[in-house]
């Protein structure tokens, strides 16, 4: 007999409705998917037919065809497992279920416990907008289930628990999303029932170490500045000094220094993050993304890709930051690669069968070493003359006309680490970006200054003509291109905004001017 | 360092010649200048080859002559047997590479063109005067500018160490300006340091300067002095090298040159060396060819000027200490009038922070205030009082970081700071401007 069932796969960021068609009919009995299935789907067959058997039904010695439609998609993942295993059941008359289109969306275990699956908000959401209206999903993935308000979600722990839902013939005034609680006893005791595919990660979305406080950074009030800055303004930034400098700890207050996400930056964060199977999803993902690939990260790895065409760094930091420790380290082609995001927010990955593209509108924060050693600029760099000039030219000038913030940072006295005051806090420096921010905001709905360009950035300085007549005289005596000259424009507006000026003033842009690229500077002032 | 020792080949035969007008003459047949700067650019031709080919053979041209011949690199091979060894001095490649070039000689003159590089013949009247005085001079210099730069009244050679202090850096560049603003010719090498501060600072005061580069000419070393190098040719001075355009520097080019820098010079001033620095070998090569030697002294601690320390109590008598710039001048016998002009208002309205006729420590406030905003003074006076990074700026001033840095893009704009690698420092050029040290001036 043929059941015919509704689940989803992930396609990218994309969530895709499935149609599973299982017909149990007489013969030799076999298990055959058809529908372009990966690897870890045609291994449903050993999940679907342990899960059957241990939670207390019969696998059915027929044979067995799983159909997976549209038969040209490529699907991927295990979320269809559940699917199959009821179209079992239903095709050998095990049970009848009700009426009506439900989903289901779930990976099994060989002991029949449904566990969670990336990606579950985007299948929803797709199902949502082809009229669906209940599904059965992960326990474990209530919370996020509940982030799709069109879609009544049932969360079950187990196959049985499902196969109940469905036979029971009462209106289902079952657990709403919101009263399931992880550690529910429906829960899965095993303790890999709540791990995602992205690892045994089980605080949600804490970073590996917890966030420093930006007073933690002692001395450095240039580079503390120009962080502040990059941050309010979405401006590229590249930190370069020597080794113990403290680059790394500085890019790593970051977190703790970014506003939350709006609602809209809020939900495509969230996607993200659900289809990057980092853990349980446990309501919609505020803070701003931090990703800090290593400089050994593939191509695929950054921009995405692979054989699901999954996500890749670039994407994971969309709305957030995206910090390259070593910058000159990465492989020239992945650097290159995050051209096209700098410029267009967005990455289009495109192979022979399909391409997709992802969001990637993330900002970019590097740090460097000045040169091989790490010491150029004292008498104890071992490099050979020009090194450090080689170094840094290892930076393609595309991309290093992308980061608009360049900032040394020396090495501390001892001092000055010793001796100082206390530095502003991260809570201070977050307070002002977020006002800095909601000026930007304000003025132009979704744009940070990084991204404005042309003449509605002459639009927002409101030059005055003395402001103007400096901007000239700098960008006269430093050979700015127009490019350089928009970007020391777009810096001083975000200085302006940080210091509550609606016009950028003299003082502004003479700031700016710190941190142009060194490119941009006299070779005499760097040799002699 | 020659391959000759004091008694080996001295004083050798000059042959004035004048056909040596490029691009006019026929291509086949250069003239003695050009046939002696094509036969330097071979490579494996060195001093002491050359020498005997040329007392062989009678002069450049001749060479290549005998270069063109059905069996030309045996023959040249034999020419540069001496009497007293029994190997030639010329390897058989390097013999069959003059023969090569000897028949077209248009190739290696067209390349020194491109480079805008002429050559100079010791024989030319162009010739530098003090550097025929010297021992094995040498035969063809491949000059980048004019001959005429390479003649002066007075000549000083400004050399030091290449990882020079702060301090040291400033001191070569008051010395190369106070030269320059007495019109004296300054000589150095164009590394890095001390003598990039030396030629920057004669730049700055639109003086004459002559390079004398370690490698051929079109590979500086280093390449960041590209522009410091136009900037001296434009100025009216030269870049000269021993190497054709093309050699690439190497360890035994840089001795070398040391010679042709002290020889150029009246007088050596060492800023900053250290103990085994390079710029001890050029003042070892100006007691060698009788010119005078001062050194700097510096703090016993620093290595910067161990070096100089080193020989000032080794070769006390010999070696003189430069106690100030108008100090070093009156030694020099330079007038000291025409290097620290009286003060005029004038000056001081570029820009300048303290008049120079008024020794201080530090800026005073009421300098800063003649023209300078309030802000910028006070960071200016931070820097001259040791304070580097913007950071320490922050803390000296008691400034909003915003305004530290708007303040020092205003002061940089003056010419009146540098920044590095997030250091910031007041640049040789504005040396005098900031007076740091207390000069009794004119």
């Amino acid at each position: 007999m043929l059941a015919t069932l509704l689940s989803a796969t992930l396609i990218g960021l994309d969530g895709r409705p499935i149609r599973v068609e299982v017909d149990v009919a007489p013969g030799l009995p076999g298990f055959t998917i058809v529908g372009l299935a990966d690897a870890a789907l045609r291994e449903a067959r050993e999940r679907v037919r342990g899960a059957l058997r241990n939670s207390g039904f019969a696998y059915p010695p027929r044979r067995i065809t799983v159909n997976l439609a549209p038969a040209d998609l490529p699907k991927a993942g295990a979320s269809v497992d559940l699917a199959i295993a009821v179209g079992i059941l239903m095709g050998s008359e095990q049970f009848r279920a009700i009426g009506g289109r439900i989903a289901l969306i779930g990976e099994l275990g060989l002991g029949g416990e449904i566990r969670p699956v990336p990606g579950l908000l985007p299948m929803l959401d797709a199902l949502a907008r082809r009229g669906v209206r209940r599904a059965i999903v992960p326990a474990s993935s209530a919370l996020e289930a509940g982030l799709v308000a069109a879609v009544e979600a049932w969360p079950c722990g187990s196959l049985a628990e499902g196969v109940d839902r469905l036979r029971v013939r009462r209106r289902a005034a079952l657990t709403s999303p919101a009263r399931v609680a992880l550690a529910d006893s429906s829960a899965p005791a095993d303790p890999l029932g709540s791990v995602g595919p992205g690892g045994p990660e089980r605080r949600p979305f804490s970073l590996t170490a917890p966030v420093p406080d930006l007073a933690e950074v002692r001395g450095q009030a240039e580079a503390r500045r120009a962080l502040e800055v990059a941050l309010a303004g979405g401006h590229g930034l590249l930190v370069i000094g020597p080794p113990g400098g403290g680059k790394t700890l500085l890019a790593r207050t970051i977190p703790g220094l970014l506003p939350p996400l709006d609602d809209a930056a809020a939900l495509a964060a969230t996607i993200v993050a659900s289809a990057s199977g980092e853990g349980p999803i446990l309501g919609l993902v505020r803070t701003a993304p931090f990703r800090s690939p290593h400089h050994t990260s593939s191509y695929a790895a950054m921009v995405g890709g692979g054989p699901g065409l999954a996500p890749g760094e670039v994407t994971r930091a969309d709305h957030g930051v995206l910090f390259l420790d070593e910058l000159p380290e990465f492989a020239r082609d992945v650097l290159e690669a995050l051209r096209q995001p700098l410029e267009d927010g967005r990455v289009t990955i495109a192979r022979a069968a399909r391409s997709v593209t992802f969001p990637a509108a993330f900002q970019l924060v590097a740090a460097m070493n000045p040169c091989r050693c790490g010491n150029a600029g004292s008498p104890s760099c071992t490099c050979p003359l020009g090194a450090p000039e080689r170094y840094v030219g290892r930076i393609s000038g595309p991309l290093r006309d992308r980061i608009d913030v360049w900032v040394w940072m020396p090495p501390v006295r001892a001092a000055a680490i010793l001796g100082s005051l206390e530095p502003e806090g991260s809570a201070v420096v977050a307070a002002r970006i977020a006002t800095a921010q909601a000026m930007q905001l304000a003025r132009a709905p979704g744009l940070l200054n990084a991204r404005v360009g042309g003449r509605a950035l002459q639009g927002i300085c409101a030059l005055t003509p003395e402001v103007r007549a400096r901007a000239v005289a700098l960008a006269d005596a430093e050979h700015l291109s127009g490019r350089g000259t928009d970007r020391l424009l777009r810096v001083a507006r975000t200085i302006a905004d940080l210091d509550g000026a609606a016009r950028v003033g003299v003082q502004h842009v003479d700031e700016a001017a710190r941190w142009r690229s060194p490119a941009a500077r006299s070779p005499l002032a760097l040799a002699s | 360092m020659l391959g000759v020792g004091r008694h080996g080949p001295t004083g050798p035969r000059v042959e004035v010649d004048q056909g040596s007008a490029p691009g006019g003459g026929r291509l086949v047949d250069p003239g003695a200048t050009d046939a002696l700067a094509v036969i330097a650019a071979v490579e494996g031709v060195g001093p002491v080859t050359l020498e005997r080919l040329l007392s062989v053979c009678g002069g450049s041209r001749e060479i290549l002559a005998m270069a063109r011949g059905s069996a030309g690199a045996a023959d040249l091979q034999a020419a540069s047997r001496d009497s007293d060894e029994r190997r030639p001095s010329l390897t058989a490649p390097a013999a069959t590479a003059l023969a090569e070039v000897a028949r077209a000689p248009e190739r290696i003159l067209a390349s020194m063109r491109e480079a805008g590089v002429h050559a100079l013949a010791l024989g030319d009247p162009g010739y530098p005067a003090r550097l025929r005085q010297i021992e094995l001079p040498p035969r063809v210099l491949f000059v980048r500018g004019a001959d005429e730069a390479l003649e002066a009244g007075q000549s000083v050679a400004v050399v030091g160490t290449r990882h020079p202090t702060d301090g040291g850096r400033r001191t070569a560049s008051r010395i190369g300006a106070a030269l320059a603003r007495a019109h004296v010719l300054l000589v150095s090498g164009l590394a890095i340091g001390i003598d990039g501060a030396a030629h920057s600072a004669v730049v700055g005061e639109s003086g004459r300067t002559v390079a004398v580069i370690g490698g051929g000419h079109g590979r500086l070393f280093p390449a960041a002095h590209d522009r410091l190098a136009n900037a001296i040719v434009e100025g009216g001075g030269a870049v000269i090298s021993e190497h054709a355009p093309g050699v690439p520097p190497s360890r035994g080019t840089f001795p070398r040159r040391n010679r042709v820098i002290s020889g150029l010079a009246d007088a050596v001033v060492v800023v900053e060396a250290g103990t085994r620095s390079g710029a001890l070998l050029t003042a070892a090569w100006a007691l060698e060819q009788g010119r005078e030697c001062f050194l700097v002294p510096g703090s016993i601690d620093a290595q910067q000027s161990a070096g100089c320390l080193a020989w000032l109590r080794e070769f006390a008598g010999v070696a003189r200490i430069v106690a100030g710039v108008p100090q070093l001048l009156e030694d020099l016998g330079i007038d000291a009038l025409a290097a620290f002009p009286v003060p005029d208002r004038a000056v001081r309205a570029r820009g300048s922070l303290v008049p120079p006729d008024r020794p201080t420590q530090a800026p005073s406030a009421a300098a800063v205030a003649l023209d300078l905003p309030r802000r910028e003074g006070r960071l200016l006076e931070a820097l001259v009082r040791g304070a580097v990074t913007a950071d320490e700026l922050a803390a000296v001033t008691g400034f909003p970081i915003g305004a530290v840095l708007g303040g020092l893009t205003g002061l940089e704009g003056r010419g009146l700071v540098v920044g590095t690698y997030g250091r910031y420092r007041i640049p040789e050029s504005a040396g005098d401007r900031v007076a740091v040290s207390s000069d009794p001036a004119a």
